[in-house]
């Protein structure tokens, strides 16, 4: 009988194309849309591990995780020197990464830090920064690259580039006076890493002529008794490791408490998890537009169905002629649908996979997405599944009409 | 005689909805073998006899008969059955699938009847081959017999539905009307030919026509304003 439906349906070919092009489509979308949406929750949780704490001036956790994870959106207030100096001393702080943001360049966030930044940041499952070319920076005005921007950019080690003040692209007040040279290049992560330029503390505070320097130490008025030199007036957030993470919810609360200014600190599991949440919104709704797209496939492939049957009046006629019961009628059509179905998903994925597969690239240099075209899931074998069942459930629409037609027309050849 | 292939006994069919039956019929014997040929006016409730003889509606119990079976006795499947097994069809027109080749229309034949298939069986050559022998005796040519159904003439395609209502030598051919889409030279022709594959396997064949001047090549000739006396007798 499989083969009766398949000889069936290569005789109405065009429309059975379509009808396979209209399913394929729609699977692919909806496996896109999970996959996407699973792998992007992935890579979200890998940007940032390690790291027990985020301190910075008082704002939302959503905005300082995002600022100084991701690098999106400016903080309105900065934190001191002088409450950085103190945080850092804290007892059973192990290793603190400062980190001054604010200036670009082309676009890419530059980060002032220091060398703790490629000691002690981790991403994924703690896996540490490693350099593809150079190494670290050891001068003021010398700068480490994340992967993507170096490829952007097509800068190479020891390359010139000037940095703006201000997160836009183009920016009136172009720091020129103060090339910096670049020493390293970092592998790519898949993270916001690879999108930021990161140059010492020192030299963002040279671009900002908040560091004056040792020929002019003399007129440079310290009011705080720090044995080290201020390199910036401020810092934007603050990276903290502590000795044992148990005491993060107590540390957390000592530094929002904290008297001298109102900081904030977060921990960056728990931010990242809140901010996922508020983006489940959209996710549901891209993946109901998926399911709507799903069903208006296999809406086509239903109208397709049930407008064959009037043409094919005879050929269940010629069926019931030669022994076919009702009951076969309404399996051909059932058989029919679910082959149809069958290829469009498959094609839907083998589509999906020829993205991912040629297409990862392009969508991870133009839209930062990081996909993989690993095997299917559970999930989306399921969502596989669901589309074949439904396909069949709606197949029993025509199948019947086809059973009721086949009772009442007998063998008289309607046309 | 060697038997009853078709017994209708006091038969009294009416569709639902309708105030007097469209068939009454008393009595009517078709013996094995016989080649019978039924004429009526359209709406004279041809097609419905035919169908309550094909088993595709279902008559009352012990009004219809077909090889002793009581089809007003059996269940759809049991009647869709038996008309796979021992009842070959034909049409006016229209008798085959398009989209299949000559030969794979006759081989339809014993898709749904394992009857058919252990007759094949009995003998030799592959089923296709048989499909094929079947086809050239019927006048096909070898390349017609794998030629798709909708490029052949009406004649020939007549020819491939003959050939599949013969196939696996079922007890009774039922033919409504297979010539009224013939000119009358292949009409003829074609009688012939389903006389001799009848003859030969000493099949009964019910022929149904409005056309008169075929009943001289039949064996017997009914006329179906006769025999009914219902409301499709009398119309």
């Amino acid at each position: 009988m499989i083969r009766l439906a398949f000889a069936s349906l290569a005789n109405r070919k065009s429309s059975a194309w379509l009808t396979v092009l209209a399913i394929a489509v729609s699977a692919l979308l909806l496996i896109g849309v999970e996959r996407v949406r699973t792998q992007t929750q992935d890579n979200f949780a890998n940007t940032i591990s390690g790291t027990d704490l985020i301190v910075g001036a008082r704002t939302g956790s959503t905005q300082l995780l995002l600022s100084s994870v991701f690098h999106i959106g400016a903080l309105n207030n900065s934190m001191t020197w002088q409450s950085y100096t103190h945080i850092k001393e804290l007892p059973g702080v192990a290793w603190n990464i400062p980190m001054a943001l604010g200036d670009s360049f082309s676009g890419y966030p530059v980060v002032g830090t220091n060398e703790d930044f490629f000691r002690h940041f981790k991403y994924a499952s703690d896996v540490a920064l490693e350099f593809a070319a150079g190494s670290v920076f050891d001068a003021d005005e010398h700068a480490v690259l994340g992967a993507e921007v170096a490829q952007r950019m097509q800068l190479n080690v020891g390359d010139e580039f000037t940095i703006a003040h201000g997160s836009g692209g183009i920016s009136f007040s172009d720091h020129d006076a103060h090339p910096f040279q670049v020493t390293g290049i970092l592998q790519r992560t898949g993270t916001p890493v690879d999108q930021a330029i990161y140059i010492p503390l020192a030299g963002l505070g040279l671009v900002h002529g908040e560091l004056i320097h040792d020929d002019n130490d003399d007129s440079h008025d310290h009011d705080h008794a720090d044995t080290e030199q201020q390199p910036v007036y401020t810092l934007s957030a603050v990276l903290l490791g502590l000795d044992n993470r148990a005491l993060a919810l107590r540390m957390q609360r000592q530094i929002n408490t904290y008297r001298e200014e109102p900081l904030s600190a977060i921990m960056p599991g728990l931010a990242l998890t809140d901010l996922w949440r508020t983006l489940s919104l959209f996710e549901k709704a891209l993946f109901t537009v998926s399911i709507l797209v799903v069903a208006t496939g296999l809406l086509g492939m239903l109208t397709a169905l049930l407008a064959s049957l009037r043409e094919r009046r005879r050929e269940m006629a010629v069926l019931r002629s030669i022994g076919a019961g009702p009951f076969t009628i309404f399996g051909l059509l059932v058989s029919e649908a679910f082959m149809l179905a069958l290829a469009g998903v498959s094609i839907g994925v083998l589509m999906l996979f020829a993205v991912l597969h040629f297409g990862a690239d392009w969508l991870l240099l133009h839209t930062g997405l990081l996909l993989r075209a690993t095997p299917l899931t559970i999930t989306e074998w399921s969502l596989v599944g669901a589309i074949l069942v439904a396909a069949i459930l709606l197949s029993f629409i025509p199948a019947w009409r086809a059973y009721r037609n086949a009772l009442a027309d007998g063998l008289t050849i309607r046309l | 005689m060697p038997g009853t292939c078709i017994e209708l006994k006091q038969l009294e069919f009416q569709w639902p909805g309708a105030t007097q039956p469209l068939l009454r019929i008393p009595e009517l014997r078709i013996s094995r073998g016989e080649r019978v040929l039924l004429r009526g006016a359209s709406g004279s409730g041809k097609s419905t006899l035919l169908s309550l003889i094909a088993g595709i509606h279902k008559a009352k119990a012990q009004q219809v008969f077909v090889l002793d079976h009581d089809l007003g006795d059996m269940s759809q499947r049991q009647r869709d059955k038996l008309r796979a097994n021992e009842i070959g069809y034909i049409f006016q027109q229209f008798n085959l699938l398009p989209y299949l080749s000559a030969y794979q229309n006759v081989l339809l034949a014993q898709q749904f009847s394992p009857a058919r298939r252990k007759r094949l069986n009995e003998q030799l050559p592959s089923h296709k081959q048989q499909a094929q022998n079947l086809l050239l005796q019927l006048g096909l040519t070898e390349s017609d017999t794998e030629r798709p159904a909708h490029q052949l003439s009406v004649g020939q395609q007549q020819r491939v539905a003959a050939a599949r209502a013969l196939f696996g030598s079922p007890a009774l051919i039922i033919a409504d009307e297979p010539t009224s889409a013939l000119d009358a030279d292949h009409r003829d022709n074609f009688i012939q030919i389903l006389f001799e594959a009848c003859r030969a396997n000493n099949t009964t064949l019910l022929f149904v026509t409005h056309d008169a001047s075929l009943a001289p090549h039949f064996d017997r000739a009914l006329e179906l304003a006769d025999i009914n006396t219902g409301s499709g007798g009398r119309s």
